[in-house]
């Protein structure tokens, strides 16, 4: 199984468009837009993000993982997954 | 406690009876007991009746000596004994023994300045004949409601907005902004409403109508003149104050209850009302089946305590989404949290068991800085002082330990509270709630967006803040802010007076005393908020009368089981009807396609955060309202005038004016 970054990118997208965008239609949603300074998702939905990402990809995020740095916007989340991904394959 | 109503013509025409009992109909829930009608020309006032005091001779409307001033009166004075001495020592009749009584002939007396004298509760219309005037005044703090209309120069009054709308002369119609702030604040802020030229009258205020023009004043303002230290006195003074304010609210010909929530402070206007009541004191509480929300331990250990015969009313979710369209029709307003249903059902067992007044601890909240928003208040300025620290960000995870989802995703919250507004911005202390609240307006229609054309509900309140506000500290400002955007449009009103009234059962409020508040507002903020400390001299006090545990225990913010109520196998039918495509695209406020995926995600179990509880919860209690008041046109069976126990009209107004 090899999923590339675009793909995840793209799942990504996907369940947060569906899940949390689904009230604003004509948001433009760009691959670093902050996901709580723009209002798409709140730190309860971040858990639920983290949720998908555990489900979705089979990573598991450390306690001190859950940070903006790896879950605050679109490419942040796909570095974080990738980077676990290819981090557990190497192992 | 009961209900008012009237309208005033700006010409000749008269005001029919048949209006007035029309109008009195709609609210004949808050005065079960009797009810009664003063006809005089162009100047109706009508009034239903909760009997509590003077059981005998205390109907109305009621009419000075000469017949001059005549009052229709919500409410109740507590120091009305005095006022009554030195009315007579300048020459009044009295006839009953009641505190309405008092208000007429204190008007006649002093005038406007009457309102200052005044301690208690109350919303009142005073018709003068000799020029045809009505004044009308609220109390200091919004217990009491008071609702208005100018159409055309007539004035039409009441205690609630469905009493205007029987006279069958004012469109029901929704008032953009006023859905929009309540969108943004939890409730339209006075003298806004949800409804289209209908005004609240604003806490501390009055109005005088004749001929066709209403003019306003302010007569009680909020001040808070912070001492640099706290008085030597200051527990005694507390002590005195609220020993008389319960004291004062104990005053009744029928016995007196109390709401215990097992929190710091109804338990202590419980422990005091048990000693100074004539009879066993009862008390009520809501329980929940849902652990988060029950607090039934301590309510039994303080029912114990002060030897209280405790009745409780059980709640779960079937329980708020049954009673929810009946909770919207007696708010008159949308709501952005179900938290007032379980009052509802409260004042009904309260009235079952007979008991027609309760004292509850509302106010202590926002006197002795309870709430978590103080606090928040607090840990958001020290953390901004330094931003990078994060040992500073730690302390958001102690101050709201519950939201925490098994300590993980700390950071997020921490972002949010530290993201929420600088510090500069007069509003900095309420920008979390207001930003989280007006997230529901992500679910707007473009039609919906158009119609509030560019207002902008923070910048008006931003632009309506008194000049004194920029003297107060952060934490006073915050006092203040609360007080005028929550608790009076939406605490003392959805939560309070329409829950309770709605079973004829009168809610009175030893914190709302207005010496107290003026001994709170007046102490240093480190005797209120002690680091995370919340009610800190009030602890200090409670420890003579209640237990340790009860004394010490930390605030439990009041919530309700919220949008999964209305989905499952048992949900009503009335849900799927309101959140059905047809009816939300017929209303037009929120968008079909975004609620559908609201829908969804409820359904499916999925809308777990606020954002999304209080988008549904506000939707749900939306579309109600619009059923309720802007589709139905619901009209009541008008109350018989020949039953009534007062008709007063101008003959014998007139004749009283001869005597």
């Amino acid at each position: 199984m090899n999923t590339t970054d675009t793909e995840i990118r793209s799942r990504i997208r996907s369940y947060i468009t569906e899940n949390f965008l689904y009230m604003r239609p004509d948001f433009a949603l760009g691959d670093d837009d902050p996901l709580l300074e723009r209002g798409i998702v709140d730190s309860m939905g971040v858990m639920e993000v983290l949720q998908f990402i555990e489900e979705e990809f089979g990573v598991q995020a450390a306690d001190d993982e859950i940070t903006e740095e790896n879950l605050n916007s679109l490419d942040a989340i796909t570095r974080f997954v990738s980077g676990k991904r290819s981090h557990s394959y190497a192992a | 406690m009961c209900g008012i109503a009237g309208v005033a013509r700006r010409g000749s025409e008269v005001v029919s009876v048949d209006t007035l009992a029309r109008m009195a109909a709609a609210i004949r829930h808050r005065g079960p007991d009797g009810y009664g009608f003063a006809v005089n020309g162009r100047v109706g006032l009508a009034h239903v009746r909760l009997s509590i005091v003077d059981l005998v001779t205390g109907a109305q409307p009621l009419a000075n000596e000469d017949g001059r001033y005549i009052i229709t009166y919500n409410g109740e004075v507590y120091n009305w004994r005095d006022l009554r001495r030195e009315l007579e020592a300048r020459g009044h009749v009295f006839r009953t023994l009641c505190d309405t009584e008092v208000l007429v002939h204190g008007y006649e007396e002093w005038g406007v300045s009457l309102l200052n004298r005044l301690n208690g509760q109350f919303a009142f219309a005073i018709h003068d004949r000799a020029d045809d005037s009505v004044f009308l005044a609220r109390d200091r703090f919004g217990v009491r409601p008071l609702f208005y209309s100018l159409q055309h120069g007539n004035l039409y009054f009441g205690s609630e907005i469905k009493a205007l709308l029987a006279s069958g002369e004012i469109e029901a119609a929704a008032d953009p902004r006023g859905l929009d702030e309540v969108f943004t604040f939890w409730a339209a802020r006075p003298p806004r409403t949800p409804f289209r030229d209908v005004s609240a009258l604003e806490p501390g205020t009055y109005g005088r109508w004749r001929d066709g023009g209403l003019w306003l004043g302010r007569y009680y303002e909020l001040d808070y003149p912070e001492a640099g230290e706290e008085h030597v006195d200051a527990l005694q003074q507390l002590d005195a104050l609220l020993c008389s304010g319960v004291d004062f609210r104990m005053r009744a010909d029928v016995p007196v209850g109390g709401y215990l929530s097992g929190g710091l402070d109804s338990s202590i206007t419980c422990a005091l009302a048990a000693r100074s009541s004539p009879y066993t004191l009862r008390t009520f509480s809501v329980t929940f089946d849902d652990p988060r929300f029950d607090e039934s331990t301590y309510q039994k250990e303080v029912a114990a305590a002060v030897g209280s015969q405790h009745a409780i009313q059980p709640i779960d979710a079937s329980a708020i989404a049954a009673a929810f369209p009946d909770v919207i029709r007696h708010a008159e307003s949308p709501l952005v949290r179900t938290a007032p249903v379980p009052m509802y059902l409260l004042a009904r067992l309260v009235r079952d068991a007979g008991v027609k007044v309760v004292l509850t601890g509302e106010g202590s909240d926002e006197l002795f800085l309870g709430y978590d928003l103080f606090k928040e208040v607090a840990v958001r300025r020290f953390c901004l002082r330094r931003p990078q620290s994060t040992a500073r960000g730690r302390l958001f995870d102690r101050l709201y330990p519950y939201l925490m989802q098994g300590n993980r995703g700390g950071e997020f919250w921490r972002r949010f509270f530290l993201n929420a507004g600088s510090m500069s911005d007069p509003l900095f202390s309420h920008l979390p709630r207001f930003q989280l609240t007006a997230r529901i307006k992500d679910f707007y229609t473009d039609g919906f967006r158009e119609a509030l054309d560019g207002a902008i509900p923070l910048q008006e309140l931003r632009s309506l803040l008194p000049v004194r506000f920029y003297g107060w500290s952060p934490l006073n400002r915050a006092a203040y802010l609360e007080m005028v955007t929550l608790l009076s449009p939406y605490l003392l009103s959805a939560q309070g007076d329409r829950m309770s009234m709605a079973h004829g059962v009168e809610g009175r409020y030893p914190f709302l005393d207005h010496r107290l508040f003026e001994l709170a507002s007046a102490l240093p903020t480190g005797s209120r908020l002690r680091g995370l400390r919340e009610k800190e001299i009030l602890r200090r006090w409670a420890s003579r009368v209640l237990p340790p545990r009860i004394g010490n225990r930390r605030k439990q913010p009041y919530r309700a089981p919220d949008a999964p109520s209305f989905f499952g196998a048992g949900a009503p039918a009335y849900v799927a009807e309101m959140l059905d495509p047809a009816t939300i695209s017929r209303i037009g406020v929120f968008s079909a396609p975004a609620v559908a995926g609201l829908v969804r995600r409820c359904r499916n179990g999925q809308a777990a955060g606020f954002r999304e509880n209080q988008a549904l919860v506000a939707i749900l209690s939306t579309h109600l309202w619009y059923s309720e008041f802007l589709e139905q046109a619901r009209t009541a069976t008008p109350l018989d005038v020949r039953g009534a126990d007062v008709l007063l009209h101008e003959a014998e107004s007139a004749s009283l004016m001869i005597a």
